[in-house]
């Protein structure tokens, strides 16, 4: 080789990186130099505005619902502090003039998260130490929640409040004090299913077959946790991996039909469908006598499926089902279609839809949820953004939201109500019917899970019966209607 | 070697460079060091592994993260004393380190011979299945990560200060580049670059061809595992989905952007890719010609297809076709550099069939 080649070869790389770190590092927002091994953020100081970035999911299984989470959080600034939209057809361009007590809120970025921990970390970082956010709502996933409570344990000038992200880590185990989730988890959101199919359907066994993350753990979780409770067997617990496409050899780990009572699926975004087929491939139709799952369960699965599946039931989620109406549900619904004419959201296929579609939908509301609750935190200190009274008043809460009232638990988890609910067949169709409301539901299942407790996992909790403070207590739900 | 061997352009702009890169949190120690920079020197670090395998030995690897992946599962497992998974051991820092390396190095040596009688298209491919293999490893066996892998990782000290974590990542990039540079002079270096060339004949004269790739092999995995711990002290976790498929190509991609000939180009290219991820979504309308965030990785195609084209040797390629445009030094078939013995040109990372 040519040695002078050599000798040169490393000048204009090196020019190259240098003008490219100085003429960046010269730019950046909200360095303040400490390198206290930080963020090396500036946070808003007492006065200042609310920096507010949110964490959505634009990548991933859930990639779709980027413009629901967006969406949720404006929405709540325009019906509470005073926003105005900046587009009718996107969330995704934010608001102006968001403002409480005359500290204005600003949305300085939207993170794009892609499902994994690793990148959710770098989005909050950037949002962080980058744009200079002092407040984030987000995420959106399980693993994400894990990953953002352990940022925000490390951050403790910033708040966070959890979008929807229901796996129970974030708040049980990682116990970030600066780490607020307004909503329930995957396990509290199955609350009262092993009472009604155990007690009422005589489901005596079970297979649970759940993905192998987080919150599939988390879900899956919680359905035992209350099965067992109330003196039902899980006989097995199948976890295939978040993503499979082909379902056949963990469908072969399941018992037939007539071995057990019944099965429990915990199977999201693109396998819910993939994972029935299969199991209709191995081990024949799809009974709603035999089947039951999480949230994940909805009446779309039918058209594939076959309307043999109705008469199963459904765990809750963030809202109630969709056929409860009431008032404040009404006035919340058509706040979302009064603000924006349509909107792309992961309930519409990424067409253009009516925003109420999304609204009523757990993950756009879960956004809201949190927007709300920055807004009357920040109302309780004055308009005071700083983090010690901020954080102060979100532990003290109490939320008035439209789809029941929402207070934190000693580890800033929502206490909620959970709608459980039954697909059943209307005029050939299945849809989608409350059948119990489930007050007043906690992280702690009656002292199943605590913080000394592991977190959710393929062999945790074990079956074991406990004494669950719902049981029996569950209200019941006819024609779209609470029976107390 | 004399210090006037020493006192070349090269290593004197080296050393400006790295002065310049230890300075710079004096001027600002925000987001752009312990962030951008960070990142980029770390994915540098890994992608170096790609290019001393590829330029020395003709083997395109693609388990150089995973090596990155176990070093970081390792360190987790052996340093954290309690935490909601993994084998939770509570060793020393340091000693979880050792351990760390220590396994990376011999599952390195292991995976390196396995790998050692294959070439190019199946050495490619053998490495993808070790890719695979040890993500699903990770994945599926929950006393040392499951699914969610592992968190609430800590630094050693002083490296819970991301500056000096920073500073660290400054002086181990410097410490490889010298030292793969350095290699390529040795025996060792000259034998492997003869193995590159023609095995047969490498063979022929005595030369232990599975060797000499599986020593390589084994010390791009030592290095990989090295960027591993900074990895995982700068995330403070780790989990399977860290060390997938998806980034398992990124860190191939950064070094073909920089010039998978060229040992500088990994960190260059490392750079390219961290600010585009960064900053992308911050270029003004950018997102009214369709460039949002979820089409980051069209950007990237782009970009690769677009380096391609111009220069297959990536960016340092066309730094140094520019430069001899504007008369410099006569032009060069060589990426890497040769000993001054060597007769002949050769072309490197060629990876031909024995």
């Amino acid at each position: 080789m040519n040695r002078r080649l050599r000798k040169r070869r490393l000048v204009p790389a090196a020019l190259l990186s240098v003008i490219a770190l100085l003429s960046s590092g010269c730019s950046e927002g909200g360095g303040d130099g400490t390198g206290d091994g930080g963020s090396g953020v500036d946070p808003a100081t007492e006065g200042g505005p609310v920096k507010l970035g949110i964490l959505g999911e634009c990548e991933g299984p859930f990639g779709g619902f980027h413009e629901d989470t967006v969406a949720g959080v404006a929405l709540a600034m325009a019906n509470f502090a005073g926003a105005t939209v900046s587009s009718k057809t996107t969330a995704l361009d934010g608001w102006t003039g968001a403002e409480v007590n005359g500290t204005p809120i600003e949305l300085v970025g939207i993170g794009c998260g892609d499902d994994t921990p690793d990148t959710i970390r770098d989005e909050i970082s950037q949002l962080v130490e980058q744009e200079g956010a002092n407040v984030i709502i987000g995420p959106l996933s399980g693993d994400e929640g894990i990953a953002v409570a352990e940022y925000a344990k490390a951050h403790p000038e910033i708040t966070v409040l959890s979008g929807i992200a229901g796996s129970q880590e974030p708040t049980l185990q990682v116990q970030a004090p600066n780490y607020f989730r307004f909503h329930g988890d995957g396990a509290m959101w199955n609350a009262g299913m092993g009472d009604i199919l155990h007690n009422k359907e005589g489901w005596d066994t079970v297979a649970v077959i759940a993905d192998d993350y987080s919150f599939g753990h988390t879900s899956a979780a919680g359905f035992i946790a209350d099965f067992c409770g109330v003196g039902g067997e899980v006989t097995h617990r199948v976890f295939p991996p978040l993503g499979t496409t082909d379902y056949s050899s963990y469908i072969a780990q399941l018992p037939d039909p007539d071995e057990v009572d019944g099965y429990f699926w915990v199977v999201g975004g693109t396998g819910t469908q993939a994972a029935l087929e299969a199991f209709v491939n191995a081990k024949g139709d799809l009974t709603g006598d035999q089947h039951a799952g999480n949230l994940f369960f909805n009446p779309g699965l039918a058209s594939a499926l076959g309307t043999d599946i109705a008469g199963a039931y459904v765990g809750g989620f963030a809202v109630l089902p969709g056929d409860i109406k009431t008032p404040e549900i009404e006035e919340y619904l058509a706040s979302a279609d009064e603000t924006w004419d349509t909107l792309k959201t992961g309930l519409t296929g990424g067409e253009p839809g009516p925003p109420s579609t999304a609204a009523g939908f757990g993950f756009m509301y879960g956004y809201y949820s949190a927007g709300v609750a920055l807004i009357r935190g920040l109302e309780a200190t004055g308009g005071d953004p700083s983090p010690e009274p901020l954080q102060e008043a979100l532990a003290n809460l109490t939320l008035d939201l439209p789809y029941g009232e929402i207070s934190l638990d000693e580890n800033r988890s929502g206490i909620v109500d959970v709608g459980l609910s039954q697909l059943v067949e209307e005029d050939g169709k299945i849809v989608q019917k409350a059948v119990a409301i489930v007050p007043k539901v906690d992280q702690s299942f009656g002292g199943t899970f605590s913080t000394d407790t592991p977190p959710p996992s393929r062999d945790f909790p074990p079956c074991e019966t406990a004494d669950l403070p719902w049981v029996g207590n569950e209200i019941p739900v006819e024609n779209g209607v609470p029976q107390e | 070697m004399t210090a006037r061997r020493l006192l070349t352009p090269a290593n004197a702009a080296l050393a400006v460079l790295v002065v310049l890169l230890l300075a710079l949190p004096a001027i600002n120690s925000g987001f752009f060091v312990t962030f951008v920079l960070t990142q980029a020197l770390i994915y540098g670090l890994i992608a170096v592994t790609i290019v001393f395998l590829t330029s020395h030995g003709g083997m395109i690897s693609l388990a150089q993260l995973l090596f990155a992946g176990i070093a970081g599962f390792m360190f987790g497992n052996a340093a954290l004393e309690s935490g909601a998974r993994g084998l939770n051991l509570g060793w020393p820092p340091w000693v979880a380190v050792l351990f760390a390396l220590a396994v990376t190095t011999a599952v390195a040596f292991l995976l390196g011979a396995l790998a050692s009688r294959t070439t190019g298209i199946y050495f490619l491919m053998l490495t993808l299945v070790y890719g695979v293999i040890g993500y699903t490893f990770f994945a599926q066996v929950v006393t040392v990560s499951g699914p969610g892998g592992v968190t609430s990782i800590v630094a050693p000290e002083p490296f819970t200060d991301r500056v000096n974590l920073y500073y660290a990542a400054v002086v181990l990039s410097a410490l490889a580049y010298l030292a793969f540079r350095a290699i390529g002079r040795t025996n060792f270096g000259l034998a492997l670059q003869g193995v590159r060339d023609d095995p047969v004949r490498m063979s022929s004269l005595g030369f232990n061809v599975p060797l000499h790739r599986t020593l390589a092999f084994t010390l791009g995995g030592f290095v990989a595992g090295v960027a591993g711990l900074l990895n995982v002290w700068w995330r403070g976790q780790i989990d399977p989905a860290s060390i997938s498929i998806g980034p398992t190509l990124i860190v191939l991609i950064i070094a073909v952007i920089g010039g998978i000939s060229y040992f500088e180009g990994a960190w260059l290219g490392a750079l390219v890719y961290v600010l585009l991820d960064t900053y992308t979504d911050s270029i003004p309308l950018i997102d009214r010609i369709g460039l949002t965030p979820d089409r980051f990785n069209t950007v990237i195609g782009l970009m690769v297809l677009l380096i391609m084209v111009l220069s297959p040797e990536g960016l340092v390629g066309i730094l140094e076709r520019v430069r001899r445009g504007r008369g410099g030094a006569s032009p060069s078939e060589h990426s890497i550099e040769l000993p001054t013995t060597s007769p002949t040109p050769v072309q490197t990372g060629s990876g031909r069939e024995p």
